[in-house]
């Protein structure tokens, strides 16, 4: 019998159809992965699940009873609990006042403080007591890296003992060690009789976890398959009808003139003395485990972080201090948290993609519009944003095609080196291999690119050479022959190949 | 070794996270220190309870005010909620002259019924006709402003003598007035531990998180509403009994004060972090500038030149340590 299932569900958003007469259905206790490209809907059904959105048609049905869900509390009620793409956590409270949120402990009326911070503490351990560093409970979440805050979101949506849980892209800024701990922790839920659906664009991670899946393509289902018996292709086929690959990448070989050159760079605690040279059309990698200083190099070269050291920009000692400087000499940013840094989420796809660049195309200050619509058309058609109407706000475009949207904002400026942190994050594959294509193409032509990535693969497709970082110093530097995913991981780790041990 | 985040709160974390109540109370400090110094018996106990009499209106206000700017909406008609409480109160004494003890306590309580209630309909405005904030409040301001001329016309009417006796007498040492202050901060201390205010930060932090987490937003909107009005209605009392009088104009200046008061508090007006106890602080600092002005003797030309100046400095040291806190 089927736990959860969902009948006829229909969605659209004004002209765009999200999803389309969806059936769907997971026994309990199953492990349902949820996949599809960015844009196919998979959030919108999470989101219909939970209440969070209302369906034009259709029912959800839990235990074979229709489930009138109006809204968060009456998902709740019947047991389902969701972490969200986009996570719903406030940023100002502290990780304990976040887990329990909205059931909160009382006590002859007011919140019973010690109860929570004990339940608080009990639900992270969960997850955390298997990881290598702990996370405070009393830090406001937004001073958390983008990983602790997902683990948090994770905390949150165990605290109410689902039975239904929903993982919308929970994994995405996780790094291997951290996706096994709740991957754990997940099929323990299983034991349990929870059911899960997972929805995952990394498939080695849907295949290790879930039994089934439910494929969604434009908002259709367009098969439902027993892993076991589906390779990788099969599933790539069934979700964007034909397969690519990333062999196809040819990254041309970099100049020989140095644009970016960094000398002793330090900032606090974050990292030590760095030092590296990047050249014109070199994409150049920052690997290592998450949180090593990857991210803080990164935001003191856009100006977004106060350094010692030296910055040498096309020969040139630069003063950047600020984002503003960063830009106006051709440094531009591709954030991995797009929510905080990337877009103006009310705002329309065509502002957001425009903004950068809109100095070089404006006469006397004004702007033509139609010559403003041509170039994001160019953009959307170049990055295959799916997007109904570009004077629609960004914040209705789907995880994955916000991202493109950001570094299609980039593409138009004349940037001479782009700092890329984490930018595939929650990109399906597809797009990926269409931001690759792009880099690739940016490349040739002289772009420079300084790359962080939390997806080693993707280190390997497009860099010429790695830096890896651990504890805010390069440890190691791989290339050519020696760029493999097993020297990343045991330079990493400060493992030398072969012997078993920390250096 | 990696370096590893201490599990409990540091000295320096805790420091931080109240940077910005920090930096009022020195502002304070030093207002109080310039004070002393051109007021010389400003420590004398008839000073300060006139000082606190004063006062207490205004503070009242802006923690009434912080309790919606907390859930990140602001109420623009506080201050003629204010005067609808001082008219009621002062036309339900006109109409009982012969009230003593007890009975002197009805108008006082419907008085505060009548904020609590004004305010609860400005929460609906907000909540169910979702309005926005400004628009909704900025209308009702003009409902409330047209409802106190309608009560009390003309300013004139008196608080029993038995009343206004009572709170400028003493108890245990200290002035009525003060013993409302600290009542007032007890109920805080108790309202604080409730879920309703943790509510109003994370409906300030983000309101569509909050809904997801399963918070009845809607009707958090209308407690801090409800709440803000109670707090008015705590204001107009207080205002009655220090000018025991009615008028239907004396709230007005109170509205862009109370703000004022909240965000030199340090309570950020995105909402989602800040505290009563700041605005109180603030308040206290925007009447002593104003004391500070007069005891200097500055033509009178030049005071509310000069009491802008000095408040656009104790919003940017004040905004200091906002500013560092999300930096
Ligand atoms: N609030 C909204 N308003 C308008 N359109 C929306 C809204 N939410 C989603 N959409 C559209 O519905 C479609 C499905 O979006 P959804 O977020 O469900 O995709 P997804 O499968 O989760 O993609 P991703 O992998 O990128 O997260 C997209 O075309 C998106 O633009
Ligand atoms: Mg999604």
């Amino acid at each position: 019998m089927a736990h959860l299932r969902t009948e006829g569900i229909c969605k659209n958003f004004g002209g765009v159809r999200a999803l389309h007469n969806v059936d769907f259905s997971c026994a309990r206790g199953e492990i349902h992965a949820l996949l599809g490209a960015n844009g196919s809907g998979k959030s919108t059904l999470s989101k219909i699940i939970t209440g969070v959105v209302a369906a034009d048609r259709g029912t959800v049905y839990i235990n074979n009873r229709a489930a009138a869900i109006h809204g968060p509390n009456d998902m709740f009620a019947q047991g389902i609990s969701a972490v969200y793409q986009e996570l719903s956590l406030i940023p100002q409270l502290t990780v304990a006042e976040n887990i329990l949120l909205g059931q909160e402990p009382t006590r002859l009326g007011g919140i019973n403080s010690k109860a929570a911070w004990k339940r608080a503490a009990e639900v992270l351990q969960t997850i955390a007591a298997k990881l290598d560093s702990e996370i405070p409970l009393h830090v406001p979440v937004r001073s958390l890296s983008s990983a602790e805050q997902q683990l948090v979101e994770i905390a949150k949506a165990l605290a109410r003992e689902p039975e239904i849980l929903i993982l919308d892209e929970a994994t995405a800024s996780l790094r291997e060690k951290e996706v096994q701990v709740v991957f754990e922790e997940v099929r323990r839920l299983r034991e349990q009789g929870c059911t899960v659906i997972f929805i995952s664009h990394r498939l080695e991670e849907v295949f290790d976890l879930c039994e089934r899946a439910t494929v969604l393509r434009n908002g259709e289902v367009v098969a439902t398959v027993n892993l076991a018996e589906t390779t990788e292709q099969d599933l790539l086929r069934h979700m964007l009808g034909e397969v690519a690959s990333v062999d196809s990448l040819s990254v041309p070989a970099p100049q020989d003139r140095v644009v970016l050159e960094v000398k002793e760079l330090s900032s606090a605690s974050s990292f030590q003395r760095i030092n590296f040279q990047l050249r014109a059309g070199e994409i150049l990698g920052l690997g290592g485990l998450q949180g090593q200083g990857q991210s803080e190099v990164i935001q003191a070269i856009y100006g977004a972080r106060p350094y010692t050291g030296r910055i040498l920009f096309e020969g040139q000692e630069v003063q950047i201090h600020k984002p503003a400087a960063a830009i106006n000499s051709g440094i531009v940013l591709v954030p991995g948290d797009r929510h905080v840094e990337g877009l103006a989420l009310q705002r329309s796809v065509l502002e957001n993609v425009t903004l950068p660049s809109v100095a070089h195309r404006s006469r006397f200050g004004l702007l033509k519009m139609g010559r403003e619509e041509e170039v994001t058309a160019g953009v959307v058609e170049r990055l295959q944003v799916k997007v109904a109407d570009v004077h629609l706000p960004v914040n209705t475009l789907s995880g994955g095609n916000q991202q493109k949207a950001v570094i299609g904002k980039w593409l138009l400026t004349q940037s001479k080196v782009m700092l890329l942190d984490d930018p595939t994050k929650g990109v399906d594959v597809q797009a990926r291999l269409e931001i690759y294509r792009s880099v690739e193409e940016l490349c040739s032509q002289g772009v420079s690119f300084l790359l962080s990535s939390s997806d080693n693969k993707e280190l390997i497709a497009l860099c010429h050479r790695v830096l890896v970082m651990y504890e805010g110093q390069i440890v190691a530097e791989l290339a050519g022959e020696e760029l493999t995913e097993e020297n990343l991981v045991a330079a990493s780790m400060r493992i030398t190949p072969g012997v078993k041990g920390v250096s | 070794m990696e370096e590893r985040r201490a599990l409990e709160p540091t000295f320096k974390e805790r420091a931080e996270r109240h940077a910005p109540l920090l930096m009022s109370v020195v502002v304070f400090v030093l207002i109080v220190a310039v004070n002393r110094f051109l007021q010389p018996n400003f420590f004398n106990r008839f000073v300060i309870r006139s000082n606190i009499t004063t006062f207490l209106p205004l503070i009242m206000a802006a923690i009434g005010q912080t309790m919606v700017v907390l859930t990140g909406n602001i109420d623009l008609s506080l201050g003629s909620i204010i005067t609808v409480v001082n008219v009621v109160i002062i036309t339900l004494f006109g109409k009982m002259p012969e009230a003593t003890g007890l009975q002197l306590a009805i108008p006082i309580l419907v008085g505060v019924l009548v904020g609590l209630l004004a305010g609860t309909v400005n929460g609906f405005l907000i909540a169910k006709l979702r309005l926005q904030a400004v628009i909704a409040t900025f209308a009702s301001n003009l409902f409330w402003m047209g409802l106190a001329l309608a009560v009390l016309p003309v300013p004139g009417g008196s608080v029993p003598w038995d009343l206004s006796s009572f709170y400028r007498s003493w108890f245990l040492g200290l002035p009525m007035s003060v013993w409302f202050l600290l009542l007032v901060m007890v109920f805080w201390a108790l309202l604080r531990r409730t879920r309703l205010i943790r509510y109003f930060y994370a409906v300030g932090g983000n309101a569509s998180n909050a809904y997801r987490s399963g918070i009845r937003v809607e009707w958090i909107l209308i407690g801090a509403y409800a709440l803000c009005g109670f707090f008015a209605g705590l204001s107009g009392l207080a205002l009655t009994l220090d000018i025991s009088s009615g008028d239907p104009l004396v709230g007005h200046p109170l509205t862009l004060s109370s703000i004022t008061a909240v965000v030199i508090g340090g309570t950020l007006l995105s909402g989602g972090s800040g505290s009563p106890i700041g605005s109180i602080l603030g308040a206290c600092i925007l009447g002593l500038v104003r004391n500070i002005i007069f005891f200097a003797n500055v033509p009178p030309f030049y005071q509310d030149f000069i009491f802008g100046v000095v408040v656009i400095i104790a919003l940017i040291v004040s905004s200091l340590g906002a500013r560092r806190r999300t930096a």
